[in-house]
């Protein structure tokens, strides 16, 4: 959760403060071949998965000799993919963000969210390796102790923006209840009420997620 | 004796025997057979699969002896917010006392979580099925869906269970807040009229 909710801090900020705070205390130089590396190892985990994804092949997808990657990470692979996961978790919720402050009124900004998380959730890269690869990792935080950090995770993040049309104590439970919704509609898809199709949200949302953060709210 | 339904039960509880004294990962079918008295063979006529099989066996069968109590807990409830209620209170707090399923929380919660999952899409449907004519007998909003509805209470539900979050479902003030709110709102008149805004349905 540490890590995360660094994450979450970070990913209030703009992308390019994002990016600087990633390459925090290094050059730009450092910073922009980190990038490289981790953009490499994305498209590698793309093809063929984390397990079997390796440094030379990370270092020949992003066009440097071995020793270049191991003067950047010298944690070799196990660092790659820290950094890895670190800089698609601030992507997340750096571009998230970004949709989420747009927002004209609590509808729009309830279905950005549902919307939003699903929708980049689905695409991961990582996301879809780890599921195939090791999905009992994802298991763990979707029920009770795990299922709360997430939870928590998702409404640390949201409260602030849901704070923009309520106040303080109902935005946090509203932005709870917005992860939970989200939740518990991924884990058992069903046609008609999925979360990446932005007619089936706004029914949604229309439905009963505004109907129940505005009741939160009264 | 093969396939004899009480000595499947009887299997399954002294497996869940053993996972109460020692957690899931130490269980072995060699320590499921002394506990039933029987040989490994035995167990293994009845539970083809071998370990795998029977783990997943009893985590189904604790799961539906949950589920039963609650239905009988909500069964004679007047209404669907009277349903709710009980439901989140009285799940909540078998959850809670429940001191096997506390135990492997504590010591092994990856391999549990995933046996639960793999368990979550038919236990959301029964319940969705058993609120279904709840949601149809109230004076709900001409706009909702009974069948949609009933998807989204049991799925929340089913969320609460397993997290309550900001919630304190051990105080029935806060689970009749909830089931007014995030629950009910957009489904009953009566939770809707609290002040819903005009003019949005």
């Amino acid at each position: 959760m540490g890590l995360l909710s660094h994450l979450v801090a970070i990913a209030s900020e703009t992308q390019e403060r994002t990016e600087v705070l990633l390459g925090s205390l290094i050059s730009p130089d450092e910073t922009s071949k980190r990038l490289k590396i981790v953009d490499a190892t994305l498209r590698c985990v793309a093809e063929r998965g984390i397990r079997a994804t390796t440094v030379e092949e990370i270092a020949s997808e992003a066009g440097m000799a071995r020793a270049t990657l191991y003067r950047t990470f010298p944690g070799g692979r196990e660092a790659v993919l820290e950094a890895v996961a670190e800089t698609e978790t601030a992507r997340f919720f750096a571009s998230l963000s970004v949709e989420l402050a747009s927002a004209e009124d609590l509808e729009s900004l309830v279905v950005a969210f549902l919307y939003g998380v699903a929708t980049r959730l689905r695409s991961s890269v990582i996301l879809r390796a780890l599921s195939r690869e090791r999905p009992e990792l994802l298991h763990a935080r979707l029920t009770f102790g795990g299922l709360e950090e997430t939870l928590a995770l998702g409404s640390d993040f949201a409260w602030p923006f849901f704070a923009q049309w309520m106040d303080e104590d109902p935005a946090k439970r509203a932005s709870e209840f917005a992860s939970r919704v989200a939740i518990s509609y991924l884990l058992n898809e069903e046609p008609g009420s999925r979360l990446d199709v932005d007619a089936d949200v706004r029914r949604l949302v229309a439905a009963h997620v505004l109907d129940g953060i505005e009741a939160l709210a009264r | 004796m093969a396939g004899r339904p009480e000595t499947r039960e009887a299997l399954i509880a002294s497996a869940y025997a053993c996972i109460a004294r020692q957690g899931i990962a130490k269980t072995s079918i060699g320590d499921v057979a002394s506990e039933a008295g029987v040989v490994r063979a035995t167990v293994y006529r009845h539970f083809p699969g071998g370990r795998d099989e029977l783990i997943a066996e009893v985590v189904s069968w604790e799961h539906r002896r949950f589920f039963l109590e609650l239905y009988v807990a909500v069964r004679d409830a007047e209404n669907l917010a009277e349903v709710l209620e009980r439901a989140l209170f009285e799940a909540h707090r078998a959850i809670a006392d429940h001191e096997v399923l506390q135990l492997v929380l504590a010591t092994e919660p990856t391999e549990l979580s995933t046996l639960l999952l793999g368990g979550l899409a038919p236990v959301q449907q029964q319940i969705a099925v058993f609120l279904e004519p709840y949601v149809e007998r109230e004076q709900h909003a001409a706009h909702v869906d009974v069948a949609e509805s009933s998807s989204f209470l049991s799925r929340l539900v089913l969320s609460y269970m397993g997290a309550p979050g900001r919630w304190d479902l051990t105080d029935r003030n806060e689970v009749s807040r909830l089931v007014r709110t995030e629950l009910l709102a957009g489904i009953t008149e009566q939770a809707a009229a609290r002040g819903a805004p005009a003019g949005r349905h």
